[in-house]
């Protein structure tokens, strides 16, 4: 079966780019440098609100490792409190602001717990203030995770090499079987990762990204039990289901205003949103190639299927996880398994045949793949 | 067949085509183009061979070795609540250029228009458009071409900079009661005259002046004098039986040709058991698209009109009793057409396009013999597309010229390229202290103004429009400006001294003047809203008949006199595409081919065949006609001594598209009794011996010598419904097995028929489709290289000679043949058929073998030569960001190296069943209708599933007129023809 692999389509022969290509990513060949913009702070400044940040030095009123809480990383699991990243730019953007009033001040209950034995100075809240500086710059770094897969494919590659010169000239090991093995393995080993990384380019499953608010579907859909068509509303009308504008995030949350794990942080972003008239940017988690057609309300509405039979559990979900790998082979098999509302819905009262075959006992039910769910154009146009 | 069609004159000649061979080594070049130069030079040997390898490998590796884009969800602050995201909703509008009106409805998806539909309501139009107005889409986003902020002096302003320079300026010259004028393209809109009426009001020296690139003087005057009225009447061609036209291209440019088209397919429909139709006889010099049309089209040089007329009126003056003139003798005897007229008095029709009065008082006074005004021709409701009368334009420039005019504030106008002395008037501007141009963008004439006050798009604003008495058409944004651009009117009252809301202003024009203020009758803000909802409101109020006289009619018989001069006639005439150059700028049009000549990205030197051949020209071969070089086409049908040449090319300050294309011809109209004329006699005609090739899109479509296009007369019809179409009977008797497999189609199972005898040729649907269908320009060059990307083209064939020419009209998109030939060439299965009967095209399957090309016998496949998209080498509307925004999300933009075609708009398909399904309801007949169907303005094409025993298609299928395309191939298309009937008369003798 055809899996579609590129939004770009070109003459070359894709088998060669493919192969290479993964060579590439394995390798993970990825450099991002940022700039360190002219902030109004000595490096020796923002060195100390590092070491300070870090718990590295001591604050006046004891040793604070600020950045426990306050990450410096991209979080794999959910971490309700806000990065460091969050707390520099909500100290370099806001008009004002006084960090060491705030820390005075704690906004939330949740804050006033986390902070309680932490008190700090002016002159260390202005050495914070340099560091954040070199946060906002900087962003969070990113989670690198060990790269296994890479060192045994490089291992095995060195090992073949070993082997074949050990074959051709060398003749070290006395069972020519030997050598030979671990040839045999090891190109086995690189095979089955090449093969797995040109079916999966592309594809994104398990993609979670951080959020620009710690938004928690489990805390909504799951224990508050909100419908999922009352923020995604589109869903039965239009292809897409339709991100909730921030007025309609504002329906409840212009009363509830804290939550009780991230206290008021978050939630005051949405009360951001609104006043400086900017939309929050979210991070679309499910996507399709440009050359699919996908419509939700053909499937949720029309088709009657449920959310989570592509989603998966969203509701158990704090961040939302892409669950299934979205490849056209996932479609199709769909296509052939789910069946058709055929009877209930008059659309297909002038189905006549297939009418006919569901009385004669000839089909026991209609499949999508029945009603031309396998046609190329059901999707691609 | 004993009939003889041929394409080209090549083909005519039996001469092998030339410019196919041509071309065929062309692309071989091209294909060695693709490496690169260096490929060429170097020998190539292995190690290249490996080098290149080696670089297209690593650097596509390294290209895709990238990691997967972040995309962002960016959601509405406040969703409006009229609009789903993702869901397309449609306002009512109104398309006026200042030269074509017409209701539209305008497809808006996420806050942005991205097509343009006719609006169905309307009852003159029954949704049907024009090229012209498809196109109008791209001028939105032509972000090139438009302004983007006001102008001073061609640097950038604002509006807080020249608004107090241009009212103080005003001020002054109303304290000295100095001359303003306000030139305008004709203006149908009641509200913005009343703007210009309240402008009038501050500045009580202010003038307005109508002026028309291409008018209707002729007619207005001769209105003048036969009726005392100064209008245009409405017509009614369904009415006529009996159609005269004297090089009116009614169907084409003339008034209105959407509604008028829609008339006239209205009377030439055979179906359900209709067995009449109207005869339509052109006289005509240049092969326009309503003379291809015509069942006898006899070419004439317009010096002869006059006098054809003049007998013709003779005739039927002596035959009724009324007095006759002494007027020359005419070279065709026009007895024939006389009686015929005679015989369907007050169901007749008599038009000219010409711009003389006196032919124009003529016509009059033939059409009023006839007995058809008020019933042919309305009076009653008079039509407002044109107001220009080209004699006040004179004044101005003179008045101009000696210094007398203070002010000169234009809109919609552009003197400096379509005055006919454009120097005289660009000099006369210069002595006008204050000159301002409103114009939403560039062009010749506000390159010169002082002040350019942009206006918006019509797309962005708010207005109305009174076409013709009694019928009223709104018109609404459809999108937030996207420049720093100001309603023009709004500018006018500002000067004025009124800073209005210009929707408050029509609002409150409409609830005085139009809001029927009837006891009972429900709010004016509800009757608003529903207004326009709809768009479209018909009061039906008219204006009474008008009582004729013969005033005139004595002068204008006796100003008829036989032609001595020697030399060629020019014949100047719209072009369907381009009209008279305001839309220049718009690829679409600029690629659009011409209906007859089919050719695109030129206007030509259209001359007889046989006056070409004495001279031994080909098409291409450069002549100097009247001082202008031009490319010739031999224009079968073209009359002996005249030569055609389009208007609306030669732009040189309206953008990248249009700059430099074509030659402008409008310096040589004469202007003379201050009338343009739109033909000028006496021209002198010599050979320069160049040569350029011309971007014809056509002769390598040739079908040749089968019968593509099958054709009858009305009398054979009479006698037996299947005329013309026994091969069709032959065909169903004899391929009864086939090789291939029964398709079955569960559900649906699309058709679409094309009525040979309503389809014009107009082209509408090439443009409509291509809006819709995201089908990229791809320039001249491309064009020559017979890579024109259209996905529905119209075939145009000639039949019979080179003088006495028959043309024949059809439209060809993807069959969707059940057993389709490209299907099963496809090595890798990009192509295949659906349980819906379309043949399918998944593009990014395609790996560009071509072998469905080769195989389809229809050759209505195209290939992507290039990359069309963000690509410098193609600069039009798809390498531009803000052009970019009038691509339709529903549809890929496809890559180089891919093969498309037709789809039926599969998106419209699955749109309109989905909704279906949601409404748990079966799909109604008339529901889908792909691109081209909607905007037909003929209803020439009828789209519906052929599994539906009720369906219009289904009845068509079964037609006696209906075959499908080369149907001997067993290819079983589902796109079906109907036979062309011609209402033939008998042979009009010359004398």
């Amino acid at each position: 079966m055809f899996k579609p692999m590129y939004k770009n389509f070109t003459h070359y022969s894709q088998t060669a780019i493919i192969i290479l290509a993964v060579i590439f990513s394995v390798s993970n060949l990825k450099a991002s440098e940022k700039k360190h913009g002219d902030a109004p702070y000595t490096g020796h400044q923002i060195d100390r609100g590092q070491r300070l940040f870090y718990g590295l030095a001591v604050f006046e009123s004891g040793k604070h490792n600020c950045q426990s809480c306050h990450y410096t990383q991209v979080p794999k699991e959910v971490n309700w409190n806000p990065s460091a990243v969050d707390l520099a730019d909500k100290a370099l953007k806001t008009k004002d602001y006084n960090l060491k009033k705030v820390m005075d001040n704690p906004s939330s209950k949740v804050m006033r717990k986390a902070h309680e034995k932490i008190k700090i100075t002016e002159e260390e809240a202005e050495l914070l203030k340099a560091y954040f500086y070199k946060v906002e710059q900087k962003g969070l770094e990113p989670s690198k995770p060990f790269p296994k897969n890479l060192l045994i494919f490089l291992t095995t590659g060195i090992l073949m090499a070993l082997a074949i010169i050990d074959l051709l000239f060398t003749h070290k090991i006395r069972f020519k079987a030997i050598p030979v093995l671990i040839l045999l393995i090891s190109l086995a080993f690189h095979i089955k990762v090449i093969a797995n990384e040109a079916i999966m380019l592309s594809r994104t499953p398990g993609y979670q990204p951080d959020q620009p608010i710690k938004f928690s579907h489990k805390v909504h859909a799951g224990q508050n039990n909100i419908d999922c068509e009352y923020c995604h509303s589109s869903v039965n009308d239009s292809k897409v289901a339709g991100i909730p504008s921030n007025q309609l995030c504002m329906n409840c949350h212009n009363v509830v205003r804290e939550g009780s794990r991230t206290g008021k942080f978050e939630i005051a972003k949405i009360h951001e949103a609104v006043n400086n008239n900017k939309p929050i940017e979210w991070i679309k988690v499910h996507n399709l190639p440009d050359h699919v057609f996908f419509s939700h309300a053909q499937h949720v509405n029309a088709g009657k299927v449920e959310c989570q039979t592509c989603h998966g559990e969203v509701e158990e979900m704090h961040m939302v996880r892409q669950v299934k790998d979205l490849s056209m082979g996932w479609c199709i098999n769909c296509h052939r398994d789910t069946k058709v509302q055929f009877l209930e819905n008059d659309y297909y009262s002038t189905y006549h045949s297939l009418r006919k075959a569901l009385e004669t006992g000839k089909k026991d039910s209609i499949t999508v793949e029945d009603i031309g769910g396998e046609n190329c154009m059901k999707c691609h146009y | 067949m004993s009939k003889k069609y041929w394409q080209s004159l090549e083909q005519y000649h039996e001469e092998p085509d030339i410019d196919q061979h041509k071309s065929e080594s062309k692309q071989k070049n091209d294909l060695m183009e693709l490496m690169g130069d260096e490929a060429l030079q170097k020998k190539s040997s292995r190690r290249n061979f490996l080098k290149f390898c080696g670089f297209t490998v690593s650097s596509a590796a390294i290209a895709s070795s990238c990691e997967n884009p972040v995309k962002k969800a960016i959601p509405f602050l406040n969703r409006p609540a009229e609009m789903t995201p993702g869901e397309a909703d449609f306002y009512a509008s109104t398309f006026f250029d200042g030269n074509e009106f017409c209701s539209i409805l305008v497809k808006n998806r996420d806050g942005r228009p991205i097509k343009i539909e006719g609006n169905d309501l309307s009852p003159f139009t029954k949704g049907g458009t024009t090229a012209n107005v498809q196109s109008s889409i791209l001028s939105l986003y032509d972000s090139g071409g438009r302004y983007k902020q006001p102008m001073k002096e061609d640097k950038r302003s604002s509006w807080k900079q020249v608004d107090p320079e241009i009212k103080d300026k005003l001020e002054a010259i109303k304290e000295k009661d100095g001359e303003i004028v306000l030139l305008t393209s004709s203006i149908i809109s009641p509200t913005a005259k009343q703007s210009i009426a309240d402008f009038r009001k501050y500045y009580p020296s202010a003038k307005h002046v109508t002026y028309d690139a291409v008018s209707q003087t002729g007619m207005l005057r001769a209105n003048k004098r036969s009726f005392n009225k100064q209008v245009i009447p409405s017509y009614h061609f369904d009415q006529a039986d009996v159609i005269v036209s004297f090089g009116a291209d009614f169907l084409g440019t003339w008034i209105s040709p959407a509604e008028f088209t829609l008339q006239y397919s209205k009377n030439r429909k055979l179906n359900a058991g209709k067995d009449t139709m109207s005869q339509h006889i052109q006289f005509e010099a240049g092969m326009s698209l309503t003379g291809s049309n015509a069942d006898r089209r006899i070419p004439i040089k317009p010096s002869e009109e006059g006098i054809q007329l003049a007998n013709l009126y003779n005739i039927i003056a002596r035959k009724m009793g009324e007095t006759s003139f002494n007027v020359p003798s005419a070279r065709i005897n026009m007895k024939n057409v006389a009686a015929k007229l005679m015989n369907n008095r007050g169901r007749s029709l008599v038009v000219s396009g010409s711009n003389d009065v006196n032919i124009q008082v003529l016509v009059n006074a033939i059409n009023q013999l006839l007995g058809n005004y008020g019933k042919t021709i309305d009076l009653s409701r008079p039509v407002y597309i044109k107001q220009g009368i080209d004699s006040e334009m004179r004044d101005l420039v003179n008045r101009m010229n000696q210094g007398k005019v203070e002010a000169l504030i234009m809109h919609n106008v552009n003197p400096a390229y379509d005055y006919p002395d454009a120097g005289e008037f660009s000099k006369g501007l210069n002595k006008v202290d204050l000159t301002i141009h409103m114009g939403h963008a560039k062009n010749e004439t506000s390159k010169k103004a002082t002040y350019v006050c942009p206006d918006n798009h019509y797309l962005e604003s708010w207005g109305d429009a009174l076409p013709k008495e009694g019928f009223y058409s709104l018109q609404q944004p459809l999108i937030r400006k996207l420049y720093t651009t100001r309603q023009w009117q709004e500018s006018l009252l500002k000067w004025a001294g009124k800073s209005i809301n210009y929707l408050d202003y029509l609002k409150k024009h409409w609830e005085t003047n139009i809001y029927p203020n009837k006891a009972g009758l429900e709010s004016f803000s509800s009757w608003w809203n529903k207004t326009l909802q709809k768009g479209v409101l018909d009061t039906g109020k008219d204006n009474g008949q008008p009582d004729y006289t013969t005033r005139g009619l004595r002068q204008a018989a006796n100003s008829i006199k036989k032609s001595n001069n020697k030399g060629f006639e020019l014949v100047f005439y719209e072009s369907v595409a381009l009209r008279d150059g305001k839309q220049a700028n718009n690829p679409w049009l600029q690629e659009l081919p011409d209906p007859i000549a089919k050719i695109s990205w030129d206007n030509f030197a259209a001359i007889p065949v046989q006056w070409g051949e004495e001279k031994g020209l080909k098409n291409g071969d450069i002549i100097k006609v009247d001082g202008i070089e031009l490319p010739v086409f031999l224009q079968p049908g073209q009359a002996k001594g005249t030569i055609a040449v389009a208007y609306g090319y030669g732009r040189s300050e309206t953008g990248k598209v249009a700059d430099g294309v074509g030659k402008n011809v409008f310096a040589h109209i004469p202007f003379q009794s201050g009338i343009r004329y739109n033909t000028k006699p006496g021209v002198e005609v010599s050979v320069t011996g160049k040569h350029m090739e011309l971007a014809l899109s056509q002769t390598h479509h040739s079908m040749e010598g089968r019968d593509i296009v099958r054709e009858t007369t009305l009398d054979e019809y009479k006698k037996d419904h299947a005329a013309g179409n026994h091969a069709h009977e032959e065909f169903v008797k004899h391929h009864k097995e086939s090789l291939y497999k029964k398709q079955e189609f569960p559900g649906h199972h699309w058709g679409l028929i094309v009525d040979l005898n309503s389809c014009i040729g107009c082209s509408n649907c090439m443009v409509a489709c291509q809006a819709e269908n995201n089908v990229p320009v791809v320039g001249k060059e491309q064009v020559k290289n017979r890579r024109i990307m259209h996905w529905i083209r119209v075939d145009r064939y000639f039949s019979g000679d080179t003088e006495d020419t028959g043309t024949h009209h059809q439209p060809v998109m993807c069959q969707h043949c059940d057993n389709a030939p490209c299907e099963n060439v496809c090595p890798v299965a990009a192509t295949m058929h659906s349980d819906e009967g379309l043949n399918q095209m998944a593009y990014n399957r395609c790996i560009g073998t071509k072998y469905c090309i080769n195989n389809c016998p229809y050759k209505v496949r195209r290939f992507n030569w290039y990359r069309y998209v963000t690509n410098n080498e193609f600069d039009y509307n798809m390498n531009d960001e803000v052009g970019l925004m009038a691509l339709n999300p529903d549809v890929t933009v496809r890559e180089r190296g891919v093969v498309e075609k037709c789809t039926f708009c599969v998106q419209r398909i699955q749109e309109k069943k989905l909704q279906a399904k949601k409404e748990g309801r079966p799909l109604k007949d008339g529901d889908v209708q792909p691109a081209c169907v909607q905007s037909c303005p003929a209803k020439a094409l009828t789209f519906g599933d052929l599994n539906d025993p009720d369906s219009e298609v289904s009845k068509l299928v079964k037609d006696k007129r209906n075959y499908g395309l080369l149907e001997q191939l067993h290819t079983l298309p589902s796109v079906n023809y109907l036979t062309k009937v011609r209402n033939k008369p008998e042979e009009l003798e010359e004398v």
